[in-house]
């Protein structure tokens, strides 16, 4: 029983990033139905304006302030300038764009802070004691922090999409951008915005993940297997829900620590295959997701 | 490169030149006639000269020529999937690797001749391509690519897995004597790099002519016609199940090739080095600047991805080359849209057309790709 | 004659390299009724999507004479010209409430919009009842109750109706009629219609433009079509 308990709070730990992850591809592909393949790296390179800023003695919660803000400017810009221009061409235009923003900010990174490790500082400092004991297992600190960052997070959203104005825009966007322009919506600012938020959002993921994740340090390569993971959930859950983003993350991550606890007779790892079976699976038999609109390509 | 653009030159001669004004239409050139047959020769020769050339280099800059051919054919075989019938795929790394891996465990576990395990590789591509794509009967678009990713991803895990077939984390190496160049071919074991040169110069020209053929034919028309608008080509008889099967079959038997000749070039394989979605990335990047259902885009794309991260190397180290990289190619997806070979070939028909002199208006099947056809509005990509 | 609230000139607009719409004129006085008559592919919704700013069109568009260049549906919701699309268009995973609250996005008298709601209730009383219902779940008719209010929301000074008649019930199609002739008299909305019900929407023009092949073969005052035998004869079928 503690073990299952353990493994439970591993995979919803590591569940909650991939679904915080999974919605700011969410928040993206609502909008403009593509995935941003450089979401992850728009938060690494967020990411590191934080650690160098802690290392010029900012306070880490102060430096989030900048890292979001930055998060927000840079995803929006990349929408408006680089996006929304070869939108109307095809999706393989759109889809370089991404790789390219995935190569260019993982290199810009690299350019200005060097591809060396860096030790990121904890948004909650933990010690060995810090736990909750339920039921012989361990709830730490850290994970119940990350998990109620995931639920912060998802109110804000859930309030923001249904009591605010810009909300009230951008589920009329996702719904149908031709009646939301006649509705006087301007449906590129509401693109725009949405990116921005998904770079917001993901500044603050990347800085809860990065202390958590092995190798607990900031470094390179560090988010293209989030990336993934985030993928994959948003495809379990639907990539234009907010709730299957959630859903979908934590069932990943708690599967994904089961898998990997109770099947460690097989010997190593097989997350990314086993997501990779998820994906098939879920596309191939129910394309819309658990919870997505009904609405994929589909011949 | 340079010859490449020298090819524009002999046809401007010939064709008296529009010698400044580019009001006046290009010249004409009938297909068959003896001015084309005169150009083509030229184009040839000028190829044939630069093959040669690459023949004569130093094994390091000779090495780099036959990495930047074994991509152009892992991106031939990508083009055939993803520029002709529009499946998009980010994974094609997971062929190149599966290919690269049979040639290696055949080599190092069964004894087998290196060049011998080349059709076992390409049958085994052929077939997983098959498998790959069944999801592809249901899924396009966006979500092909994410399933293709998701190929691309696992595949160096499967690889770890398998440890005892391929070396798992510790990667296979295939001794240098096992690669010794077969004995009819002249080429002694310390002339290893030149036999891989030349065997890939050939694996390129076949895989190139193979591919041509079948794009100009029927087959290929049938491609396009699944890429515009599948309802249409469903409704004019065209088996959208077998276009698209047999396609990502033969796209992954080719890259698969190209990975049976990168195990005898690189020697040790490490699926977390060689064969990461990075470089499932790398050929789709490669081909789409390049230029997607061209025929001289893979081989454009294919010196591109070798040589350009070399020089811009140079330029500022290792990571900001990754800037300018992504900047090139941001570059050329709003500049030239269907990469350069297209955009060559839209500079190349402001000067020259070729006439087809075909009664049935069938298509060119042109190296530089098809001139643009009313650019209808592709209604499949709608919904 | 008072200015044209909306004045098309040489207006030309297609998908692509197919022109459908060539050199039509087309103005709009404030409060106006006019119809847009013409057989199936005669350019009726090309005219009317480029109209709302969905389409690009050459030619010259002015709006209270002055002109609109490079058109977004949202900037003529700001000039005062909403549309009603062709096949409703409403948001369908949004409530009906939303949709509407979604039509007065453009509005800065928030305070207006709830009383505006209300007055569509008021006269949509089938939208009242299934107001927090999501948009997709109501019938035909009510879709398109639905989609005018929603143009409505926005208070257009000039509402387009691109066949507001299709697949509707007759009964239902003479209500949507009786309503929307009510708010051009009551609001002096100007009303642009698009109808294959040609002798529904003569009843409350006062203009018509015959449209074929995509260009203006004949326009004029309703009366004068309603004597004209050969047009009724071709273009109205009675």
């Amino acid at each position: 029983m503690d073990i299952f308990l353990t493994r439970l709070f591993a995979g919803m730990t590591a569940g909650s990033i991939y679904a915080m992850i999974a919605l700011t591809l969410v928040i993206v592909f609502r909008s403009s139905a593509t995935i941003n393949f450089a979401q992850g790296e728009f938060a690494l390179f967020t990411t590191y304006v934080s650690w160098w800023l802690t290392e010029r003695g900012w306070n880490i919660w102060v430096t989030l302030i900048p890292a979001v803000v930055i998060g927000f400017v840079l995803c929006a810009a990349a929408e408006r300038f680089l996006v929304r221009p070869v939108r109307r061409r095809d999706e393989a235009a759109v889809l370089i764009v991404g790789l390219a923003l995935f190569t260019g900010l993982n290199g810009l990174s690299g350019t200005i802070w060097g591809s060396d490790d860096k030790v990121y500082p904890r948004l909650v400092p933990v010690s060995v004691d810090s736990f909750l004991e339920i039921a012989g297992a361990r709830l730490f600190y850290d994970s119940l922090f990350v998990m109620g960052a995931l639920v912060v997070v998802v109110g804000g959203l859930t309030l923001l999409m249904s009591r605010t104005n810009l909300g009230l825009q951008m589920r009329a966007v996702a719904t149908n951008q031709e009646s939301a322009g006649l509705c006087g919506i301007k449906v590129g600012r509401v693109f725009m915005i949405s990116w921005g938020l998904a770079g917001a959002i993901g500044a603050v993921a990347a800085a809860i993940l990065v202390p958590i994740l092995p190798p607990g340090q900031l470094g390179l390569p560090g988010m293209f297997h989030m990336l993934i993971f985030g993928t994959v959930a948003a495809i379990l859950g639907g990539l234009d829900s907010i709730k299957g983003a959630v859903v979908g993350g934590l069932s990943l991550g708690v599967g994904l620590a089961m898998i990997n606890g109770y099947g460690s007779g097989l010997g190593g790892s097989i997350s990314l295959t086993v997501a990779l079976v998820v994906v098939v699976a879920v596309l191939g038999l129910r394309p819309s997701g658990l919870f997505g609109s009904k609405r994929l390509e589909r011949v | 490169m340079t010859t490449l653009i020298d090819k524009t030159s002999p046809a401007r001669s010939g064709g008296q030149g529009p010698s400044g004004s580019g009001r006046r239409g290009p010249v004409v050139i009938l297909r068959g006639s003896g001015r084309y047959r005169l150009i083509l020769a030229v184009c040839l020769v000028l190829a044939a000269g630069f093959v040669a050339w690459g023949g004569t280099l130093q094994p390091f800059e000779q090495g780099q020529l036959t990495r930047a051919g074994i991509f152009a054919i892992a991106i031939l075989g990508l083009n055939f999937t993803t520029g002709y019938v529009g499946l998009l795929s980010v994974g094609h790394s997971a062929f190149l690797g599966l290919g690269a891996y049979t040639t290696g465990v055949l080599v190092v576990n069964y004894n087998q001749t290196a060049l011998s395990t080349i059709p076992v590789a390409m049958g085994i591509c052929f077939v997983v391509g098959l498998l790959v794509g069944i999801p592809a009967l249901r899924i396009r678009g966006l979500y092909l690519a994410i399933v293709t990713l998701a190929l691309g991803v696992a595949f160096p895990e499967i690889v770890a897995r398998l440890g005892g077939l391929t070396g798992g984390a510790e990667g296979l190496t295939i001794r240098r004597t096992l690669l010794r160049p077969p004995e009819w071919s002249g080429f002694t074991l310390g002339e290893k790099d030149q036999w891989l040169y030349w065997l890939t110069i050939v694996c390129l020209l076949l895989a190139f002519v193979v591919l041509r053929n079948i794009i100009t034919g029927r087959y290929g028309m049938a491609m396009n016609a699944v890429r515009q608008n599948e309802i249409a080509a469903a409704a004019s008889g065209v088996n959208i199940a077998t276009v698209k099967l047999l396609s990502f079959a033969v796209s992954g038997a080719i890259t698969g090739l190209a990975g049976s000749l990168f195990a005898m070039y690189i020697g040790s394989l490490f699926a977390e080095g060689s064969f990461t979605v990075l470089a499932g990335i790398t050929l789709l990047i490669g081909l789409v600047v390049g230029g997607e259902r061209t025929m001289l885009g893979p081989i454009i794309g294919g010196l591109i991805v070798v040589f350009l991260p070399y020089y811009t190397s140079d330029i500022g180290g290792g990571q900001f080359s990754a800037v300018l990289f992504a900047i090139a190619l941001i570059a050329v997806v709003f500049v030239a849209p269907d990469g350069i070979a297209g955009g060559l070939g839209r500079i190349i028909r402001k000067v020259v057309r070729v006439d087809a002199r075909r009664p049935d208006g069938g298509r060119e099947g042109g190296l530089f790709g098809d001139a643009p056809t009313a650019t209808a509005t592709e209604s499949g990509s709608a919904r | 004659m008072t200015a044209p609230l909306l004045q098309a000139t040489g207006l030309s607009a297609g998908y692509g390299q197919a022109m459908v719409l060539r050199d039509v004129d087309i103005e709009v006085a404030p409060g106006q009724v006019a119809v847009v008559l013409g057989a199936n592919g005669a350019g009726k919704t090309t005219l009317m999507r480029a109209l709302a700013g969905l389409l690009p069109f050459s030619g010259e568009l002015l709006v209270d004479g002055r002109a609109v260049r490079n058109s977004r549906p949202d900037k003529m919701v700001g000039h005062g010209v909403s549309l009603v699309p062709q096949g409703r268009g409403t948001m369908s995973a949004l409530s009906v409430v939303d949709n509407l609250r979604a039509g007065a996005v453009s509005r800065r008298d928030k305070a207006v919009v709830e009383e505006d709601i209300e007055r569509w209730f008021t006269t949509f009383p089938r939208l009242a009842e299934r107001h927090a219902q999501p948009a997709g779940t109501l019938s035909g008719g009510e879709q398109q109750m639905l989609a005018i209010a929603r143009a409505l929301m926005s208070r257009p000074r000039l509402l387009l109706c691109d066949e507001i008649s299709l697949g509707l019930a007759p009964r239902i199609v003479q209500e949507l009629f009786e309503t929307i002739a009510q708010i051009n008299v009551e609001m002096g909305t100007a009303l642009l219609l698009v109808e294959q019900n040609a002798a529904l929407a003569m009843k409350i023009a006062s203009y018509v433009y015959l449209l074929e092949v995509g260009e203006v073969v004949e326009s004029g005052a309703a009366r004068d079509f309603e004597q004209s035998e050969s047009i009724r004869r071709v273009y109205l079928g009675y």
